[in-house]
């Protein structure tokens, strides 16, 4: 995902704001870090490029 | 979704439809449903109507969101959501492969990209539209899974998920409908893909319900269903 798409991602259990935390990045792409709720805590994994927002009770099917 | 080469079984025509049509797109595909009659309808909606930030709900294999993002020229970015992981990673191997993919370009700033280049894309995990902000998107596009599907016989794997639209056919239009507006901003417009097997009427219904103005975009008529795109405005702006 690129960084400008914070702009219009929220928490989807309240929509409140997340946080950023990047663990590797290719230019404007973050590739692998999460994203955290401010109000929640809830932890939104990014992994290869996509990050999982799907609400912890929806995430652990594969 | 449209089965053009149906069997000879003289049952329930549209519960042995069903039947088929969910094994044999089942048997052809294992995880992702791929794009179809339905898909080139609802892209070519998208190439009528989209514009702006564009939400493709439910991307399956992203044929539709690269088409727009790619052939679509009012469209400035394209975000492709789905619930499963293994279309998030189709979608995605899709837009990088396809070049629609804005971050490819070098290290390149967004911001400093040429007029012309291709327009941000970003893939997300995620039920409906649940995690994208209040007014967020000037268009939003959805093909639900339709197929109204007897309990007895659902499988429960992903391509059943991306085909049942459980009894009713409606299982996800109907939440679908109910949370849309809340993402679209001023002047948004939703495409949403109806078959007749799902109950044109009882859609209509609940579109207006929820506050919407409809009019058919595109329409095609298949032996066995009339699939129609919606576009769906905010009633007091239409």
């Amino acid at each position: 995902m690129k960084e400008s798409l914070m702009d219009i991602l929220c928490d989807p259990l309240d929509k409140s704001d997340l946080e950023l935390e990047v663990d590797e990045r290719d230019g404007e792409e973050i590739i692998e870090g999460r994203l955290v709720g401010t109000v929640t805590g809830e932890v939104y994994p990014i992994e290869d490029g996509i990050p999982n927002l799907l609400p912890p009770d929806m995430r652990d099917e594969e | 979704m449209t089965d053009s080469t149906e069997g000879t079984e003289p049952t329930d025509p549209t519960e042995e439809q069903t039947k088929r049509d969910l094994a044999a797109r089942r048997g052809a595909e294992t995880a992702v449903y791929q794009p179809a009659e339905d898909s080139a309808l609802l892209a070519s909606a998208v190439e009528k109507r989209g514009r702006g930030r564009l939400l493709e709900v439910g991307t399956g294999s992203g044929w539709v969101a690269s088409r727009a993002a790619r052939d679509v020229p009012e469209v400035s970015a394209v975000v492709a959501s789905d619930l499963s992981p293994h279309a998030c990673r189709a979608a995605r191997e899709r837009a990088v492969a396809g070049g629609v993919d804005g971050a490819t370009v070098d290290e390149a700033d967004a911001d400093a990209a040429p007029a012309g280049a291709p327009p941000l894309f970003d893939v997300v995990r995620a039920d409906l539209v649940e995690p994208f902000d209040d007014d967020a998107f000037d268009t939003v596009a959805f093909n639900p899974p339709y197929l109204p599907t007897d309990p007895e016989n659902e499988w429960d794997d992903w391509m059943e998920r991306a085909l049942s639209g459980g009894q009713s056919g409606r299982e996800l239009i109907d939440p679908f409908l109910g949370t849309v507006g809340r993402v679209l901003a001023p002047g948004g417009v939703a495409l949403l893909l109806v078959s007749s097997l799902t109950g044109y009427d009882a859609v209509l219904d609940r579109v207006r319900e929820c506050g919407f103005e409809h009019e058919v975009v595109v329409e095609e008529s298949y032996p066995f269903e009339t699939l129609s795109v919606l576009a769906l405005t905010r009633e007091a702006e239409a």
